[in-house]
């Protein structure tokens, strides 16, 4: 995509580049298969997504669950994480009574051990919901 | 402690606010500049940003004074504190900067198409940071008092006179470079005497410092009951979706120029906060042993500021203090002026037209109420208070927010009637909680009411809209897709298709 200023970037060519025109859009050509594609050809799905259109609407309304879907599967699983923290911590005897280095356990597990388990959390989470943005622009995108 | 101490923290951090204050100044014009500083806050900046803003006089002395009282319990605190952002990233960060709004009621009404539902909301969020800057205002006058020996009342001023100074004539601009210069001041401010405490401890027995024989820093946990379980989950639901709803942590994020940048933002503010909370708990620990007398004469909070000059004599010690109390009021002007600035935003907009002059009458006014409740009220534990203003707006503004974003449904009905059944639940309870006797069953249920509250207001204003269904915003499938819809579906620079 980047074929734009190429001349340019030859070092030692001294040449006085021309006007640049406005970086040019990219403009996919493409020659209708059959007379019943032409008929849908005149709206781009983009912009059936912008016009509020049926399938747009679907495909919008399946990116919300999925991303809904994406926090409550994460959070249920911070839950779950704390949940055992706390079981840990409150009704397991043999851990309180655990030193590592003169430190209790529990003591490092609620004062350290949770925190590492909070940023991995959110680095899965930003990850798998940049993945469902993504596949979203490449639905649109047609591709 | 040498009253010099408390004298030069509070003069050099004040003059070190007003000079970035005035710095920012020349580069914020327009009214746009004034609200959110344009959007164009890179997520480094506006993480360390949210980090200052958020940091307050609860977790700087509050986590350490409620562990001197409570021990291990009070761990739950900055957990809590903490993994708030991570429903904040989960459910609210991208939809609430894509939805374009500059506060919570300008989102209210965009999502709801309803006046009624903005003017709700907004009276909510000014009650929230009014009660969220007392303890700060409290935390303030804890330190003059502590540290100079002036009466308490100075150092609530003091802070109100700084953040009103910086706020009217910097805007937000100003503001964010002030709190990400906060964040990294209470970070070292904590983190340099802890590491010198350490090492003074671990050195072993040199006068004050020395360790009684056979200390035990680490007190057992008291033992397991139903009391305490229901409190710990009460707090940590209130905490984890308190987060969402505080206006000055919103705010924050309208100054993201996406809905990606404001989850990186999100993701760089947690690490903030993880690193920053080790530190408190330092305190917390030792201050048991080498301060016993603090929880029991009512000013556990003081632990932080006294420990360092207890612990390390002579010049080094005085030097550590004053770090300590500099990062002390680093942590009330900027959450008093994270919250001011937001609720100047709220009032202005609803009530004085939007103007760069109404902000700045908005802005006294969102400083001086505050100030007056504070000084006709006696400190609790800060990091106790600050949790109960989670509590409520866990019950009213997070509902609205989560339903808002995720659900079709919701009407402005619905809406209205949640925020209201959980605002009036909870201030009512937390009302009749504090006159009940301590060995009340009922006085843990009523004084930590979230675990209930925030239930009953997400089910009413659920039943509220489906029974007036009718009344769904024509333009809410609209709003819907430019909430949830990644920017620029065609072009994200840098990223090869």
């Amino acid at each position: 995509m980047n074929d734009d200023g190429a001349p340019d970037s030859q070092p030692g060519l001294r040449r006085v580049p021309p006007p640049a025109p406005p970086a040019p859009g990219r403009v996919r050509v493409v020659a209708p298969r059959s007379q019943a594609r032409s008929v849908a050809a005149g709206t781009s799905v983009s912009q059936e997504v912008a016009e509020q259109s049926a399938v747009g609407e679907v495909m919008v309304r399946s990116l919300i669950r999925s991303q809904l879907r994406l926090g409550l599967v994460v959070s249920a699983g911070f839950a779950a994480a704390l949940l055992i923290c706390w079981t840990a911590v409150r009704w397991v005897p043999d851990f309180a009574d655990w030193r590592i280095l003169g430190i209790p356990a529990p003591w490092l597990m609620l004062g350290v051990g949770v925190y590492p388990i909070i940023g991995a959390s959110a680095w899965l989470y930003v990850r798998a919901a940049t993945r469902n943005e993504d596949r979203y622009r490449d639905l649109v995108e047609g591709k | 402690m040498n009253p010099a101490i408390g004298y030069t923290a509070l003069i050099s951090v004040s003059a070190i606010t007003a000079l970035i204050g005035f710095y920012g100044l020349r580069i914020s014009r327009t009214t746009s500049d004034f609200y959110v500083a344009s959007r164009t806050v890179p997520p480094w900046w506006n993480a360390s940003a949210i980090g200052g803003e958020y940091l307050s006089a609860a977790s700087f002395l509050g986590i350490a004074g409620l562990i001197m009282i409570s021990g291990i319990d009070a761990l739950w605190f900055p957990i809590g504190y903490t993994a708030g952002y991570l429903m904040l990233l989960f459910f609210v960060a991208a939809p609430l900067r894509r939805s374009g709004a500059y506060t919570i009621p300008d989102f209210a009404e965009a999502r709801l198409e309803s006046t009624a539902a903005r003017h709700v909301t907004s009276v909510l969020v000014v009650v929230v940071g009014w009660f969220y800057i007392v303890p700060q205002l409290h935390g303030a006058a804890l330190t003059i008092r502590t540290t100079t020996g002036l009466p308490a009342w100075v150092g609530a001023g003091a802070v109100v006179v700084i953040v009103c100074l910086t706020v009217i004539t910097g805007g937000m601009r100003s503001i964010t470079f002030v709190q990400a210069f906060q964040f990294w001041l209470k970070l070292t401010a904590l983190a340099v005497p802890a590491v010198f405490i350490l090492l003074q401890l671990h050195g072993g027995p040199t006068g004050s410092g020395a360790v009684p024989a056979g200390t035990d820093f680490f007190p057992a946990a008291a033992p397991a009951g139903a009391a305490g379980t229901y409190g710990t989950l009460s707090l940590m639901v209130a905490l984890l979706f308190g987060t969402l709803g505080l206006p000055h942590v919103l705010v924050r994020f309208y100054t993201n120029p996406d809905g990606a940048a404001a989850r990186r933002t999100t993701l760089i503010v947690l690490g903030l906060l993880s690193l920053f909370y080790l530190f408190p708990t330092i305190y917390g620990v030792v201050g048991r042993v080498f301060l016993p007398g603090l929880a029991a004469h009512g000013a556990p909070d003081a632990t932080v500021l006294l420990l360092p000059g207890r612990l390390i004599g002579g010049l080094g010690g005085e030097i550590l203090s004053t770090l300590v109390v500099a990062g002390a009021f680093a942590a009330f002007l900027s959450t008093t002026s994270g919250l001011v600035v937001s609720l100047a935003g709220v009032i202005s907009q609803d009530l004085l037209g939007g103007s760069v002059r109404g902000f700045r009458i908005a802005a006294v006014a969102a400083a001086v109420v505050p100030l007056g409740v504070a000084l006709g009220t006696d400190s609790l534990a800060l990091a106790g208070s600050v949790g109960l203003v989670f509590a409520f707006t866990a019950s009213t503004v997070c509902p609205l927010l989560l339903l808002g974003i995720w659900w079709r449904g919701l009407t402005d009905a619905g809406a209205v009637a949640g925020m209201l059944a959980g605002g009036v639940l909870c201030g009512a309870s937390m009302l009749v909680g504090a006159q009940l006797a301590p060995d009340s069953p009922w006085r843990g249920i009523l004084t930590q009411p979230a675990a209930w509250t925030v239930p009953v207001a997400f089910a009413t204003m659920v039943a509220v809209s489906l029974a007036t269904a009718g009344r769904q915003s024509p333009g809410v499938a609209r709003f819907m897709s430019k909430l949830h819809v990644p920017e620029r579906p065609h072009a994200a620079p840098g990223r090869a298709r």
